[in-house]
């Protein structure tokens, strides 16, 4: 018996040891190119055309290239990345907004429409093409006066990131007990009081969660940008996708520029880790 | 209508103004465009009414066969990949290990950096001659890959890079609908057998399939729209091989600036999308009857 | 007495030289400015003194009295602020805005989305830019539509900076002008030429190795493509610059997407144009100085036999280079062939100035240059027959390229800044500064940046500026002769459309390129699809515009 149990122990080790194996593989080539773009990005070009890897050992880092992106072209970098933020910011304001109310209506309330048919006409807004509605929105925008404004690109944005903060608050708030906001309306408080003061501030995961992807595909936005801005309000996404100029790739500055790109939505997401894996869950599992 | 329904008319009726607002103009104006000849900046193409020429050039136009070849290798090469990759994760990190919680964090990364930037990212790492992905493969013994220079291998560039940012998507929710599985399930099911394949098999993979339908779901109507990748990593090339159907519309539309057709183009994408949402939500709703 | 006639003589300097100091600090729009404050972008000391001088030297008119308060908008390739053609119009911002009193705001567009934002944004009268640093190729689209405004009255008027038209060299001429109006002002010229390493081919170790491995004694320079292929061919996978490792013959650029098509507008040039019989080798017939369409009916002629030749003929040159050249983009072959890793490559002005640039380059001292080569086999499309001749070889320049230069917007409601703006730029001492900096990547394109005969700069002037002058007198000697030794030159395609049927153009070769379609193949689908494109705009619209782009007058 305790021979038996001992060699189960010694598989259970042998699985565990192979498991760990995988996983840390697996964790190694979700973080490479994110190294890999690190490392490049304080090479000179000369040796980013080599495979070396270790600073200071194999090849001397220089700080050329973060200095041009943040120095001399600076001030276009950081409008941009400004530009990125305000945008990513109002759009998912806008969204979580309406979203968040929607999501509640959609949990509390039976439409005769159906509420299903309802929930599925927001999530298919997701589905259509956006090169279908590229012209479109020029022209409206344009006619709006809105043309390469921050405004403008927040109004685009918003309506594209809107069905995930439906789809992620209408789980959430269906999943809560109805006991509290039941209370409330014996108690004489309107609809919107009860979501205002009672749903509202328990629903802070599922706001956070909605919130960051709402923010992270707009920050990632980049087909609508480079027709709808030229400028004032050009983002940081068409901003690199310039780096292959006539002049060919160099490597130093495209890993910069893309660095510059990835890190605000990978820090945010880091910090608010346990809400993503809710956000990203929800809506997907339930349908 | 109860007043309850009205109370909650109140709740939904700004986000679906907004949501039909901004998109229900630019959908029937493009849906009009798809009948004219309008092409900007030419003079002599203002816009007239062609009815459905459009539609019917879109069966003889030789670009669209070719680059169909490469938007249903990305689809379904992209679904395959990120759905077994990803399960496989989720069953790696479904163990009782300490400690797995942080890997799952790093995991998420790729989800939420700009593909624009990631098709530049592969085209460093994909470089022939200083690329590490090469370096990888010589320093094994194999033979360097022509990965942006060959067709095939370019297309599987774009593919590698659509699924190393989607697979972590997959894995986080298939790990979801995994822990949501009650443990008394497998305890019942290791009494008959020890063997982790059979136990996958029988327990896991039949209750995590409506899971992997919905995935299956939303990660094909999100290729139907990859252009990001190709845009930056292959430029379409080498030729038109990584040049997928949204790609093709995007360039006939906002290059050659050809807006009728391009707007018959993306009709028809508009079309097979509703078709698969319909078939989707048709599923989904069946489940929701069921219970 | 004496005190008096010294304070004379000391008041006769005193007063004058304050008068002069005094009517300076009135006029001179740059006083009180360093050249710290004017050149914020310049690296070094060096460069900030020679552009000190070039824009004082440039005597530019004070202008603040007309546009103080103006904001001039352009639109430019982006490369940044010290990059390829938007690098100087950032250089030259502050003493733009000092000497005009206005505004000067930069909008750079990248390469991939320049048509796309141009005409979406002339087309819908959004009317952002005011002057445009463009490439040649749009004119088709601006013309046919109006978009660009000519510019002869502005040329040669008082109160603007003065410029050369005339010293232009006559092929980039005909770019800035539409019939015999102009409507861009000088900036970048473009022609693609041939470069070889100098050190290499004049070793006679390595011309006593080729004699004995073919039998014949090495040409140096190659005057012919076949004379190049067999240099490239004896050299490809040799070690020849010691470094342990295979080199190359030839390093060229053939990504799709990269601009690899102007490697074959180049190359094939003198397989496919015939230059005209009789008085003006220039003069556009049915058959001869033809190059893209039948003048009479829009067929193209891109798949003629001369075509499927020089297709063919690339593709044996291609494969004296690296495989990955199938991938790279010009930055890549170029870096390649600096890095001192090919023996030859054939490209822009840009490689001879990169060449000087240490930090970019190995072979500086090394460096060889002449004009672009002409080719033993040529097509006759009025005989249908090929011509071989080795002695007199076909050649035929070109104007591959871009010409980044400037155009005003018709619907600028500055156009006059804008002119001011263009011309500055085009003013001798500020152009040749352009030239000569590597970096700006405004490559020579007027008589004072090239040698005599035809031009009237002396290699000290680029000596002066860091310049080997063995690579000078050998790089700016091949890019004249390239400019003014050819019978005739390439016509450039300027109809609505260009970048459409260049597009198709770029990618079927790229496909023949890589061995996915043989020569005639992808040039039979080029010409198929440049067909549909011809009746998709209008063959009767476009035909008289492109007869009149390549000056072509119909016979009734």
């Amino acid at each position: 018996m305790s021979t038996q149990v001992s060699r189960r122990n010694a598989q259970q080790r042998v699985g565990h040891t192979l498991m760990w194996i995988a996983i840390l593989l697996v964790t190694l080539i979700a973080l490479y190119p994110f190294l890999w773009a690190i490392i490049t990005s304080f090479k000179p070009q000369r040796d980013a055309l080599e495979s070396s890897l270790i600073p200071w050992v194999q090849f001397d880092p220089i700080m050329d290239n973060w200095k041009a992106e943040l120095q001399t072209g600076g001030q276009e970098n950081f409008n941009a990345l400004k530009n990125s933020g305000i945008i990513a910011l109002g759009a998912t304001a806008v969204a979580l907004t309406l979203g968040t109310s929607a999501g509640y209506g959609l949990a509390r309330f039976r439409f005769r429409i159906g509420n299903r048919n309802l929930v599925s006409w927001f999530l298919s807004q997701r589905f259509l093409p956006p090169v279908a509605t590229l012209i479109p929105f020029f022209l409206m925008l344009q006619r709006l006066d809105l043309f390469d404004t921050r405004l403008g690109m927040i109004i685009v944005n918003a309506t594209f990131v809107m069905p995930f903060a439906v789809l992620i608050t209408r789980d959430f708030f269906a999943d809560l007990p109805k006991d509290l906001e039941e209370a409330a309306l014996v108690d004489g408080a309107s609809h919107r009081q009860v979501f205002l003061r009672v749903a509202l501030p328990i629903a802070g995961p599922a706001i956070v969660a909605a919130g960051i992807i709402c923010f992270t595909f707009a920050w990632n936005e980049f087909l609508f940008a480079s027709v709808l801005t030229v400028r004032d309000a050009q983002p940081f996404t068409v901003k690199i996708s310039s780096t292959g100029t006539v002049r060919g790739i160099h490597f130093g500055y495209v890993s910069t520029r893309l660095l510059m790109a990835v890190l605000p939505p990978l820090i945010l997401s880091l910090f608010v880790q346990r809400y993503i894996v809710r956000g990203l869950t929800m809506g997907a599992v339930k349908g | 209508m109860t007043i309850k329904n009205r109370a909650g008319l109140w709740f939904v009726i700004p986000g679906i103004i907004w949501v039909l607002c901004f998109t229900l103009f630019p959908l029937l104006y493009s849906l009009a465009l798809s009948f004219t000849d309008k092409r900007m900046g030419r003079r002599n193409r203002p816009g007239e009414w062609i009815g459905v020429q459009n539609y019917s050039d879109i069966f003889a136009d030789n670009r669209v066969s070719e680059v169909l070849e490469m938007t249903l290798f990305v689809i379904i090469g992209g679904v395959l990949v990120t759905i077994v990759l990803g399960t496989f994760i989720a069953w790696l990190f479904n163990h009782d290990i300490p400690g797995l919680r942080a890997f799952r964090a790093i995991l998420t990364l790729p989800i939420f950096a700009a593909p624009i930037a990631l098709g530049q990212l592969g085209m460093i790492l994909f470089n022939e001659q200083s690329g590490p992905v090469n370096h990888l493969i010589t320093g094994l013994g194999g033979e360097p890959v022509y990965w942006l220079t060959e067709p095939w291998a370019a297309r599987f560039a774009v593919l590698i890079v659509d699924a190393w940012q989607w697979t972590p998507f997959v894995f986080i929710i298939v790990l979801a609908a995994m822990q949501s599985i009650p443990d008394e399930l497998y305890e019942a099911a290791r009494l008959d057998t020890a063997n982790a394949w059979t136990l996958f098999r029988r327990i896991t993979l039949p209750l995590i399939a409506p899971a992997l339908g919905t995935i299956t779901m939303l990660r094909m109507v999100e290729t139907f729209k990859i252009l990001d990748i190709p845009y930056t990593l292959t430029g379409g090339g080498p030729g038109v091989s990584t040049q997928t159907y949204s790609y093709y519309i995007y360039l006939t539309g906002l290059r050659n600036f050809d807006m009728g057709y391009a707007s018959a183009l993306a009709y028809l994408l508009v079309i097979v999308a509703i078709i698969i949402t319909s078939i989707f939500f048709w599923r989904v709703r069946a489940r929701y009857e069921v219970q | 007495m004496k005190r008096l006639i010294v304070l004379i003589l000391v008041l006769a300097l005193v007063i004058p030289t304050g008068s002069i100091l005094v009517t300076a600090q009135g006029d001179d729009p740059f006083e009180g400015m360093t050249p710290e404050e004017l050149f914020p972008t310049a690296i070094d000391d060096q460069e900030r003194q020679s552009a000190m001088e070039a824009l004082l030297a440039a005597n530019l008119p004070d202008a603040r009295d007309r546009f103080e308060g103006q904001t001039l908008t352009i639109g430019v390739l982006a490369s940044g602020t010290r990059g390829v053609i938007s690098g100087a119009p950032y250089f030259w911002r502050n003493a733009f805005e000092a000497v005009t009193g206005a505004k000067l705001e930069i909008i750079e567009i990248p390469f991939e989305q320049m048509l796309t934002t141009l005409t979406v944004d002339f087309s819908t009268n959004q009317n952002t830019y005011d002057a445009i640093i463009n490439a040649s190729w749009f004119y088709g689209d601006y013309i046919s539509n109006d978009w660009i405004i000519p510019i002869d009255d502005y040329i040669g008027a008082e109160g603007y900076p003065m410029w050369e038209p005339e010293k232009v060299a006559a092929p980039l001429q005909q770019l800035l002008k539409w019939g015999d109006s102009w409507y861009g002002v000088v900036n970048d010229g473009d022609t693609q030429m041939f470069y070889y390493r100098r050190d290499i081919l004049e070793d006679p170790e390595w011309q006593a190795a080729y004699e004995e491995e073919t039998g014949e004694p090495m040409p140096v320079p190659p005057q012919t493509w076949q004379q190049m292929l067999k240099v490239a061919q004896f050299f490809n996978g040799k070690d020849w610059n010691g470094d342990g490792d295979p080199d190359d013959g030839v390093s060229l650029h053939l990504k799709v997407g990269g601009q690899g098509f102007f490697h074959y507008m180049a190359l094939s040039a003198p397989f496919s144009i015939t230059p005209a019989e009789g008085g003006d080798p220039t003069a556009v017939t049915k058959y001869d100085n033809i190059y893209w369409f039948d003048p009479d009916d829009m067929t193209p002629v891109i798949n003629s036999p001369g075509h499927v030749a020089a297709l063919e003929f690339l593709q044996q040159l291609a494969a004296t280079g690296s495989p990955s050249q199938f991938g790279w983009e010009l930055g890549e072959a170029w870096d390649n062939f600096l890095n001192g890793n090919a023996v030859m490559l054939y490209s822009w002005g840009d490689v001879g100035s990169l060449a000087q640039d240490p930090n970019a380059s190995t072979i500086k001292g090394k460096l060889g240059g002449s004009r672009i080569l002409c080719s033993e086999d040529w097509y006759d499309r009025e005989t249908g027959e090929f011509v071989h001749n080795a002695e007199n070889s076909n050649c035929v320049g070109n104007l591959v390229g871009a010409s980044w230069h400037g155009v005003i917007s018709s619907a600028s409601d500055v156009p006059d800044l804008a002119y001011y703006f263009l011309a500055m730029q085009a003013a001798p001492p500020i152009l040749f500064w352009n030239v000569v900096y590597g970096w700006t990547g405004v490559d020579p394109s007027s008589t004072p940046h090239l040698f005599p005969p035809a031009g009237e700069a002396s290699v000290d002037d680029y000596v002066a500026a860091g310049y080997d002058a063995g690579d000078v007198e050998s790089y700016i000697t091949g890019y004249g002769d390239n400019l003014f030794t050819f019978p005739t030159s390439q016509t450039y395609l300027r109809i609505p459309g260009t970048p459409e049927y260049w597009n198709i153009l770029d990618i079927r070769l790229a496909e023949a390129m890589i061995g996915e379609l043989s020569a005639q193949e992808a040039l039979d689908e080029v010409a198929s699809e440049w067909e549909d494109i011809t009746d998709d705009i209008g063959r009767d619209y476009l035909l008289p515009i492109y007869q009149e782009s390549i000056g072509y007058a119909p016979s009734e």
